[in-house]
Parts: structure tokens; C-alpha cells; sequence
């Protein structure tokens, strides 16, 4: 039962994916959650700096490259390119650390 | 002179090194830890590099160790009114115990 060589589904059956490949409606919430909350954290860095009168070019990059929640499209938002993907689109939780790490923006085209 | 009050709302484990070099730079080493910076670009670049684990808002003076503990007591249920170094006169039959303080 216990050890190296027990018999799971993943071990004995093959392919099997326990990650699915789409995210559910709640987990597509918390990460339009999280999105915003980023988006909040630059707004009021940005604010801030204006207010003194002072500028940070990381802040200032951002704003000019980045979308914002409310700006990006749904399928940037819960997919992500992959160039071994089906169609080149995968589910973003599939990225390593993915709710804690940014990945907005997409190649053109993809 | 305005402060940003950075409070660790995710932690880093299992983050680039230098993720959490950025957060020990900022003197945030556990999560729900509150650290106050003022407002300059070099502290915003600093945040921007942490952006996803902390919230920001800003502030105008940075709050104290024990202001900070303050915010998170619970609401005691009762106001006091008055202090018992203030009743010595209003009641005849309490007797005075040491320094200002007053038992019934």
C-alpha cells in the first residue's frame, strides 16, 4: 500500500491527468480577484508617486504595457499560449506558482 | 511626507530567490506582517517586484508597534467612564489603596 512500487491509477493506468484542464467558475473568480488586486497595487503606487510629483519607470511600464483586469479578454485572462498546446492555448494553472505570478499579455496572433 | 503601508498578503515559498530577497529588503519576513516605506520610486520599484504577494495603501505618518497591535484588539463591550483615581472624592467609604488607585 505504502512505498515506491504501489498501485495507483496514475502509476498503473498510464496517462492520467489529475490537474483538469479547464478552471472551474470559482477558481476563474479568485483569479479575476487576484488580477484586480494587482491592478490596485500599481494604481495606488502610481497615485502616490503622482501626488509627490515623483516617477519609477517599473510603474510607469507597467501602466503602459500592461491591460487591467477590466481591459483584458477571457480567454488572456484564464488561458495562456503554449506553443505544444492544442490550438496553442492552455489553462493558466497550468503555470508553475500560477496564482502568484503575473501573465497577462500573450504572443500577437496566439 | 505620505508612507506606504505594505502588508504580506501572500507568501513566497517556493519563489525565485530574489522574490524573497525583495521581501527581505522590505522587512517583510512573515505573511500579515505590516512594514511602512515612504513614498519614493525606489521603493516602488521594490514593490512592483512583489506586487502579486502584498496589499499597498497609503498613509501619512507610519503606525507604531502598539498602534498596530491596537487595530487588531477586539471591541472589549464596555466603555469606561471613569477611572477610579477619579471616584476618591464622589464615594466617602472607598479607601485608598497605594498611588491614585481606589478600591471599593
Amino acid at each position: 500500500m505504502f512505498g515506491p512500487f504501489r498501485i495507483t491509477s496514475a502509476l498503473s493506468g498510464g496517462l492520467l491527468w489529475k490537474i483538469p484542464w479547464r478552471l472551474s467558475p470559482t477558481q476563474k473568480a479568485r483569479q479575476r480577484r487576484r488580477l484586480r488586486a494587482v491592478d490596485t497595487v500599481v494604481e495606488v503606487l502610481s497615485n502616490s508617486l503622482a501626488k509627490t510629483g515623483q516617477k519609477c519607470t517599473a510603474v510607469e511600464r507597467w501602466k503602459a504595457e500592461m491591460p487591467t483586469e477590466a481591459e483584458m479578454l477571457p480567454r488572456d485572462k484564464y488561458t495562456m499560449f503554449d506553443r505544444k498546446a492544442k490550438r496553442y492555448r492552455k489553462g493558466i494553472h497550468k503555470l508553475p506558482k500560477w496564482t502568484r505570478v503575473s501573465q497577462r499579455l500573450n504572443p500577437p496572433g496566439f | 511626507m505620505p508612507y506606504w503601508r505594505i502588508t504580506l498578503h501572500r507568501s513566497a515559498i517556493g519563489l525565485p530567490k530574489r522574490t524573497k530577497g525583495v521581501l527581505a529588503a522590505l522587512g517583510l519576513h512573515k505573511r500579515c506582517q505590516v512594514v511602512f516605506k515612504p513614498v519614493h520610486p525606489q521603493f516602488a520599484g521594490m514593490i512592483m517586484k512583489v506586487k502579486e504577494l502584498v496589499k499597498v495603501e497609503e498613509v501619512d505618518r507610519p503606525k507604531t508597534k502598539r498602534e498596530l497591535q491596537d487595530e487588531r484588539k477586539p471591541d472589549p463591550g464596555f466603555v469606561v467612564e471613569k477611572r477610579g483615581s477619579e471616584m476618591r472624592g464622589a464615594l466617602p467609604w472607598a479607601r485608598e489603596v497605594g498611588e491614585g488607585e481606589v478600591r471599593l
